[in-house]
């Protein structure tokens, strides 16, 4: 396309005003941040394009953020940085971020808004929420939060009165695992997981696609491990990309895996492989467990799992040869079958006979951190307490979890055990990160009041009252980041790279201004934020200006159990102070307390299992809208078995639709014929098509698995909702994916 | 000398006629012309040094290693030598577009064209004649020519296709016009442009500064006139054109003197009968490039 | 002088695109293009033996680079240290570069309409930086160094390891990007990306098959019938063309 542009003309003039021996420098490329004559600042702060919070340095100049890049201080993840973590600007520059508070007009549902001021929208809020706690009381107000930036919210929340809160990360994600460690050692798995990968001599990844699922500072631990030899033992129905660099690959038959981790667990007991000093030393249950695991042979595990008895025996003793330097990750999403925290409780006995927990090379001990604490008055008592169930229908999702989300909207959707009026939602993609959206959406229309605070129009918007604009990371404090399981603890800074844009604000002035309306001025009894992270850090003895500038500061860990001191208090803090091989607290409640196979019900004929995960270059429908990220990967494909495709009519690369057993149908989406996933699943990254007409990169793009999750499989002991249990089959379309 | 005495083909002179006539100027390039003409050649000589000093490829050059180190010495960079380039270009386009607008009706209306630099039979027999002659292959006369010989005609046809070319493919470059594909044949285009105007450059320049017998034409690119004689010789048709015109504005001259009572008992002879290039109506005697 | 190289650790490497975005955050690179890209090789062997990798490609800065010549204005040189660069006042954006590597590792950056690629982050080097895409990376798949130095590591890699170059034996312009790792990854790459012969533009073919023959023959017929008129003048003296 020809256009005189104003650099044409301005090249042409200074070309005729340039003429010989000038000695101009020729023009090579330079970085933006290199071009002018401004100074570039370097601003240290952590990243949110997933929830990892690496170390970032943003370069900025004129009021302008040119680019992130790693912070080579960081103390976990140096100065690397993944592909969504420098692809943050591009969230900060999206144009389709939210940018003023949004009153609704219009019905519910049809994303019809006016702009409204502040100050009006911050009164909106409080006249609601007082509105509601009057007519319903305070617990009719449920609370869907995510990620650390809503810890000021949440205070809000349960100043307010209610206990209804509910996030993602328990129930649909790592509740079972942390519900399964603590119940084994006596404290829950965390993040980033304790897994100390770079001095393992074999590491094993049931379900767990590190590679793909990037974390930086996981990836280069993975990867510094294998390179200083350690065996890799990966179990997958699918050969990621992990995969792909194992020693042993187990295509296992999904829904199987606690056969498996019985069968490892016979062996190492049968041919007394398994760390005898350590389980003497540290563990009670032993002699039941042995009984236990007496009839799961290896060739009793291969007819359920598929995999050889001879490569389940090869695995086993490929673990015992480098016991106790066994890394067996505990996973990070693991809610897939119901039997989920069972699972979890197979892995830490496992990793116990390893004697890996708290060993190099194995599981390392979390070092405690102790931040100041900000005086508040006490919270509100709730006299009907939390309606999701948790700590009652599940005992063991107790008031320290996050909450079980579906059953707060099965509680809104029932009004039982009492009624639910409103929701406030924070930074949580409610209808693509809860299954079984049919109950959401049938939730929401029993709503009376619904604020959404987000930073992009993700779907949920549509629904709401009331939507808030937050700043983006990059444009605000958070509270500080506290890693204690990391081998040397340390808190982060997450502050400010350039003022807000818009009219977004960030949480903690949102959060502040919100509680004066509401009488609830006394929780927040700091200044600014800066005067609330001094008064957090200060007991640390950090200097906040050094903070500032460093992004970090880390201390001393004791990370092995031969490192620990009293004042990290007991090394397995359960009932019995020892490693419960059998769990009493599980015995307690009448579940099994050892870990039991259940065979999962299997995909009908034509159907295979869906499955899921994530990409590289993704962090689901966080960056499903940038830019840049979605020129590597604009959609999702769903990978089928090459044979079982041929077999169909299928061919690579031809548009479907999925419809699962339900007859919910999926949006249109490519097929990845491989050879590397088995014939009886079907695989699909999470987090793409999604209905948000706001989100105008992303809308429909690919395909969401959200909407073939109409089935779940509760786990009775913590109320995960187990998401592998739908089944699909490919109806084809006409015509390719452009 | 009368109207009807003005030959209507090239006859032998005599030494006093000669004599006369090389005293005589006839007026053929308008000072701006002139000027134009010299603008253009020095473009053509900056640009031409500084394009062949920009092509290193081994696909495209033709320039010998050390010129083209010289010329990087000269100008301090190739960049700088490109932009010199573009400068000079850029200049040289502009100015062509003033004369291309401004002297529209006067020099490159297609009636203009046709007489000045269309190729009749005559034109033909020369080019055939003038090459025997260089060959030593014959001993004909060439046939009268008009204000442009046939050579000067085929290298101002050549110009004048090969220059709005150069010019635009030019553009493209610089301004990376209807991207990449069309500055790449741009590119080529380019340099076969430039490539056929020095072949007639050679000629032109030879012709102009060499070769003794268009010595007369050379001058007259500085002072704008040419001797009678020479036109006499060398464009006859044109020569013959002015002379009728000046007598034809010596007759209305004497009309008007005289009162209109005698009229021209002799219309002048328009067409010589051995060509059929037609006359202009109102054309200004040579002042054309 | 040093001579960069760089060197893809194949086993290192997850196919995470971390580099791919760093450089483009770095340059400016436009969606649609890459300076650095990363691409799956195809899977091979038989369910459940299988094979896969991840191919890390970039501009080579070759020995022989096949793109410097076909560059008409010099735009694309070689500097001392071995990076190719362009310079962008001299680029006028005709693609011929593009055409003429065989990694396909140049695109045309239609913004400023010139060429583009991996400069080795020169810029950052003179900073005593390392390139945008070596720190970035969280697998540390991505190794730079001088080969001129015998204790960098990728002096290891190239001269005491196993560290391969993307050659076939009809293409073997001495890149410099290694791929170290697994024999069976490293020939995975090679067979799903091997370097294709160097093209010429439509132009550039018209122009040496037809035009610059054209114009040598006009130029060569002009010149020689000068000379003879030349020659002629001399020998039959000035006299005969005065009057």
């Amino acid at each position: 396309m020809s256009k005189i542009t104003r650099r044409g003309f301005l090249q042409t003039s200074s070309a005729l005003a340039g003429l010989v021996g000038t000695g101009v420098a020729s023009a090579e490329s330079r970085p933006p941040s290199w071009r002018g004559e401004t100074r570039v600042e370097q601003i240290a702060t952590n990243c949110e394009m997933c929830f990892w919070r690496c170390g970032v340095m943003a370069e900025v100049a004129d009021g302008k953020v040119l680019k992130l890049a790693g912070n080579p201080q960081h103390p976990l993840t140096g100065g690397q940085l993944c592909a969504r973590g420098n692809a943050g600007t591009q969230l900060l520059y999206d144009p389709d971020r939210l940018k003023y508070p949004l009153i609704r007009i219009g019905n519910r549902g049809e994303g019809k808004f006016r702009r409204a001021s502040w100050d009006e929208a911050l009164d909106f809020f409080a006249t609601h929420l007082k509105d509601l706690k009057q007519k319903y009381g305070a617990e009719s107000v449920g609370f869907f939060p995510h990620g650390v930036a809503a810890g000021f919210f949440g205070t809000l929340m349960k100043a307010y009165g209610t206990p209804n809160a509910a996030e993602p990360a328990f129930a649909q994600c790592r509740g079972p695992r942390d519900i399964g460690y603590q119940l084994t050692f006596g404290r829950a798995v965390n993040s980033p997981e304790p897994v100390d990968l770079e001095e393992s001599k074999c590491i094993v990844l049931i379900g767990s696609h590190i590679g793909e699922n990037v974390f930086t500072s996981q990836v280069t631990n993975f990867i510094t491990g294998l390179q200083r030899g350690a065996k890799l033992i990966v179990v997958d129905p699918r050969f990621s990309t992990a995969a792909s660099k194992a020693d042993h690959w187990l295509p296992i038959k999904p829904g199987t895996d606690i056969a498996l981790l019985m069968a490892w667990a016979n062996i190492l007991i049968v041919e007394t492989l398994y760390d005898k000093q350590y389980i003497e030393q540290y563990a009670t249950g032993m002699k039941e467990l042995e009984a236990h695991v007496k009839d799961f042979t290896p060739e009793w595990a291969e007819s359920m799992t598929e995999i050889p008895a001879a490569q389940i025996r090869d695995t086993a003793h490929m673990m015992a040869e480098a016991k106790p330097a066994v890394a067996i990750h505990p996973g990070r999403h693991v809610t897939w079958y119901g039997d989920d925290t069972q699972r979890a409780r197979a892995m830490a006995i496992l990793t116990a006979l390893l004697g890996a927990y708290g060993r190099k090379g194995g599981m390392f001990l979390p070092t405690k951190v102790k931040q100041g604490r900000i005086p508040l008055p006490p919270m509100p008592e709730s006299e009907r307490g939390r309606a999701d169930g948790a700590g009652t229908k599940y005992p063991l999702a107790t008031e320290e979890s996050q909450g079980l989300t579906q059953g707060l909207v099965q509680a809104t959707m029932n009004a039982s055990p009492y009624p639910i009026k409103g929701w406030v939602v924070y930074g949580q993609n409610i209808l693509e990160s809860i299954p079984q959206r049919q109950n959401t959406l049938k939730a929401i229309e029993q709503l009376e009041f619904m604020a959404v605070v987000d930073v992009l129009p993700v779907e949920q918007t549509n629904y709401a009252d009331l939507v808030l604009p937050e700043a983006t990371y990059l444009e605000r404090y958070d509270p500080p980041a506290v890693v204690t399981t990391s081998k040397r603890p340390f808190v982060a800074i997450r502050q400010p790279a350039i003022d807000p844009l818009y009219e977004s604000k960030p949480g903690w002035w949102i959060a502040k201004e919100l509680a004066n309306r509401m009488g609830l001025a006394d929780y927040f009894p700091w200044k600014d934020p800066e005067d609330h992270l001094s008064r957090l850090v200060q007991p640390l003895g950090i200097n906040l200006a050094e903070l500032k500038s460093l992004g970090a500061v880390s201390f001393d860990g004791h990370p092995y159990i031969d490192d620990r001191k009293e004042e990290d208090g007991p090394i397995f803090p359960t009932q019995s102070g020892k490693i419960e091989l059998v769990s009493s607290v599980l015995k307690d409640l009448n579940f099994d307390s050892l870990p039991k196979f259940t065979a999962v019900e299997q995909p009908p004929p034509g159907y295979m299992r869906l499955i899921y995960g994530r990409a590289p270059m993704h962090s689901f429908s966080r960056s499903e809208n940038n830019s840049w990220l979605d020129d590597l990967m604009p959609d999702n494909q769903v990978w089928i078995n090459a044979e079982f495709a041929a077999k169909a009519g299928i061919k690579n690369g031809q548009v479907v639709i999925l419809e699962n057993q339900d007859g919910a149908k999926s949006l249109p989406i490519a097929v990845r014929a491989t050879v590397g996933i088995r014939n009886d699943c079907a695989y699909m990254v999470h987090g793409f098509g999604t209905r948000a007409k706001g989100l105008t990169k992303a809308y429909k793009r690919g395909a969401s698995d959200t909407d073939l999750i109409t089935r779940v499989s509760i786990d009775p002991i913590m109320g995960a909702t187990g998401m592998r249990v739908n089944f699909v089959r490919v109806l084809p379309t006409t015509g390719e994916r452009s | 000398m009368s109207a009807s005495a003005i030959p209507t083909v090239p006859t032998p002179l005599t030494s006093e006629q000669a004599e006369a006539m090389a005293q005589r100027q006839i007026k053929k390039h308008h000072v701006a012309i002139v000027l134009l003409h010299w603008f253009n050649a020095i473009s053509w000589l900056l640009e031409l040094a500084t394009g062949a000093g920009l092509i290193v490829s081994p696909y495209y050059r033709f320039a010998p290693l050390w010129y083209l180190q010289m010329m990087e010495g000269i100008f301090g960079s190739r960049a700088n030598m490109l932009r010199f380039h573009i400068a000079v270009g850029l200049t040289w386009t502009a100015v062509f577009l003033v004369y291309a607008i401004f002297g529209f009706r006067n020099y490159l209306r297609i009636e203009v064209l046709q007489h000045e630099i269309g190729l009749d039979r005559d034109d033909m027999q020369w080019l055939k004649v003038r090459t025997l002659l260089l060959l030593s292959r014959t001993k004909d006369p060439l046939p009268p020519q008009g204000v442009y010989n046939a050579g000067q005609k085929l290298f101002a046809l050549l110009v004048y296709t090969m220059v709005p070319l150069i010019m635009l493919t030019g553009l493209t470059m610089t301004f990376h016009w209807f991207g990449t594909t069309f500055v790449a044949w741009a590119m080529v285009l380019h340099f076969f442009a430039v490539g056929m105007v020095v072949s007639g450059l050679m000629i032109h320049v030879y012709m102009g500064a060499v070769f003794p017998e268009e010595k007369p034409a050379f001058y007259s690119m500085i002072t704008g006139v040419v001797d009678e004689l020479y036109a006499y010789r060398h464009h006859f048709k044109w020569w013959r054109a002015v002379k009728i015109e000046e007598q034809t504005w010596r007759d209305e001259l004497r009309s008007k003197e005289e009162g209109g009572a005698r009229s021209t008992d002799e219309k002048p002879d328009d067409n010589s009968g051995s060509d059929n290039a037609p006359l202009i109506s109102r054309p200004q005697s040579g002042d054309r490039r | 002088m040093p001579r960069y190289a760089m060197v893809i650790d194949q086993e290192r490497c997850v196919g995470c695109q971390s580099c791919t975005v760093a450089c483009k955050s770095e340059w400016d690179v436009p969606n649609g293009f890459a300076r650095t890209k990363v691409r799956q090789t195809g899977t091979i062997g038989t369910f459940p033996k299988l094979s896969t990798s991840f191919y890390v490609s970039q501009c080579n800065h070759c020995d022989r680079p096949t793109c410097v010549p076909a560059c008409p204005t010099g735009a694309t040189y070689q500097d001392q240290s071995g990076v190719v660069r362009v310079n962008r006042d001299l680029c006028i954006g005709c693609g011929s570069c593009v055409a003429a590597c065989p990694y396909g590792a140049r695109y045309i950056n239609a913004e400023i309409g010139k060429v583009d690629k991996c400069d080795f982050c020169v810029s950052r080097l003179g900073k005593g930086l390392q390139p945008a895409c070596v720190g970035t990376c969280p697998a540390h798949a991505k190794i730079f160094g001088d080969l001129e130095d015998s204790s960098s590591d990728v002096f290891r890699f190239v001269y005491r390891g196993a560290a391969k170059r993307m050659e076939t034996a009809n293409i073997a312009i001495g890149p410099n990007v290694y791929y170290a790792g697994k024999p069976e990854h490293t020939a995975l790459a090679l067979a799903s990306f091997a370097p294709v012969p160097p093209r010429t533009i439509a132009p550039g073919k018209v122009w040496s098959s037809l035009l610059n023959k054209v114009v040598y023959l006009a130029v060569g017929v002009t010149f020689l019938g000068q000379a003879v008129a030349f020659f002629r003048q001399l020998s039959t003296g000035e006299k005969q063309f005065e009057e």
